[in-house]
């Protein structure tokens, strides 16, 4: 067994909104667009916009491996890293998996965004339709209708990606569960700051108070 | 007696005769034109949008139930529940730009008449449910009735 180096890489804050917004979404999938359930995808869908925005706040205050400046590099790194996608060591997202955060936070919010503006013409209106035009909650209820498969798109592409990394020997999902992971003892790499993730339950406790206070 | 049967037969041959004589066949709508067909029938959709919608506050539990309003708001439904379909006949075939209706209706034309049936009687059972005044025996009435509307739009109505 080689020498390792281990590094705290994912708070508990990160841990968590990860396995809960995987437990929502699946949630909100089953519920979205049965009639059945539609308070209950209303509930869960306030719920994912607090997550969601707890993460982005996250983003920008929580540890350093969190932070969208930390991880964010410009499309010339992307190019680079797919030259050579499994040479280096990353502590955080690679430059492609730094895209592939932001486009999946921007679909997901778009969808739950959407989501307050729809009606499904029957008997349900989201809490924000009042406040546009009847088209312009036809065109929300629309892309609410059609976007999803634009998630599953991505989720089917971060899914194989973490398979491609596991055959290639790298791995990600320990990490996410226990926080840690370990590098080569020779790897150049920093530990990067860490806030404790409490902080960021405690944050995403008011913001799902306010956003159910709004919008339940 | 005997004049009674005679009278009866003498009437339903006049009945017959007088159908036959008018044999035009029955005129499903008496629009002219496609666009006040689509009007009648989208005004109509939304009446029943509304009252259906004051039921569901209460069924989820948004207003208080009060089983006389609910059961007035299903009495109304049920003489809306017919009028919509009569102006997807005649003129109301043709396409117009204001309307969301899906060509698929004119092409399966049974199955939608069938969707349309299902609803009126899932109205007709709800209207008997909300004579119980009890929220136990409306709710699945309730949804039943929505789920058939759901069960046509999907297939007969633009997103
Ligand atoms: C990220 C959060 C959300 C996700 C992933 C999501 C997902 C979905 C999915 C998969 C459907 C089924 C689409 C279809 O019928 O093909 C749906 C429908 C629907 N969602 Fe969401 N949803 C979210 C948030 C919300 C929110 C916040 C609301 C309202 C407050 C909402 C209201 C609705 C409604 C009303 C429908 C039915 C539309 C119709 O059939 O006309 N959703 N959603
Ligand atoms: C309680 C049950 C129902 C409700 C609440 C409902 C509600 C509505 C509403 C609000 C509209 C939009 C009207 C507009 O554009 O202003 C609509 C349109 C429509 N509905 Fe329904 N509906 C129900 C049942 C049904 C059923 C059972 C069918 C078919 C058998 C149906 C077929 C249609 C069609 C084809 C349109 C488009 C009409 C057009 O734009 O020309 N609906 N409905």
């Amino acid at each position: 067994m080689m020498n390792t180096l281990t590094i705290k890489l994912w708070d508990g804050f990160i841990r968590s909104f990860h396995w809960l917004l995987v437990v929502v979404l699946a949630g909100l999938w089953y519920t979205g667009g049965d009639i059945d359930y539609i308070d209950l995808h209303h509930q869960l869908g306030l719920v994912m916009l607090a997550l969601l925005l707890t993460r982005i706040m996250w983003g920008i205050v929580g540890s350093q491996s969190a932070r969208f400046s930390y991880f964010m590099r410009s499309p010339i790194a992307v190019w680079q890293y797919f030259k050579a996608p499994f040479k280096h060591e990353y502590v955080t997202h690679n430059p492609a998996g730094a895209y592939m955060v932001i486009i999946m936070l921007a679909l997901l919010l778009s969808q739950a965004i959407s989501g307050l503006f729809t009606d499904d013409a029957i008997f349900f209106r989201g809490p924000l339709a009042h406040l546009v035009s009847n088209d312009m909650v036809r065109s929300l209820t629309r892309y609410h209708k059609q976007a999803f498969d634009y998630i599953l798109i991505a989720i089917a592409l971060h899914l194989v990606a973490i398979f491609v990394y596991t055959v290639m020997k790298k791995r990600l999902v320990g990490p996410m569960i226990t926080g840690r992971k370990a590098y080569p003892e020779n790897a150049q790499v920093n530990q990067p700051k860490q806030r404790h993730g409490a902080f960021g339950l405690v944050l995403l406790g008011i913001n799902i108070t306010w956003i159910f206070g709004w919008l339940s | 007696m005997r004049l009674l049967t005679t009278f009866s037969a003498l009437t339903v041959s006049i009945g017959i005769a007088a159908l036959a004589a008018t044999s035009n066949p029955v005129q499903a709508s008496a629009f002219t034109q496609a666009e006040d067909a689509v009007k009648y029938r989208q005004g109509a959709f939304q009446l029943i949008r509304e009252n259906f919608g004051y039921m569901s506050g209460m069924v989820r539990g948004e207003i208080d139930f009060d089983a006389e309003q609910f059961k007035q708001r299903s009495q109304a439904l049920y003489h809306l529940s017919n009028i919509p379909f009569d102006a997807f006949s005649g003129a109301g075939e043709n396409a117009t730009d204001n309307s969301d209706a899906l060509p698929a209706i004119w092409q399966n034309r049974s199955d939608f008449d069938a969707k349309a049936e299902a609803f009126q009687q899932a109205v007709k059972e709800l209207v008997e449910a909300a004579d119980s005044e009890n929220m136990r025996t409306i709710r699945p009435a309730f949804m039943a009735t929505a789920r058939t509307c759901q069960q046509c739009h999907e297939g007969y109505r633009a997103d």
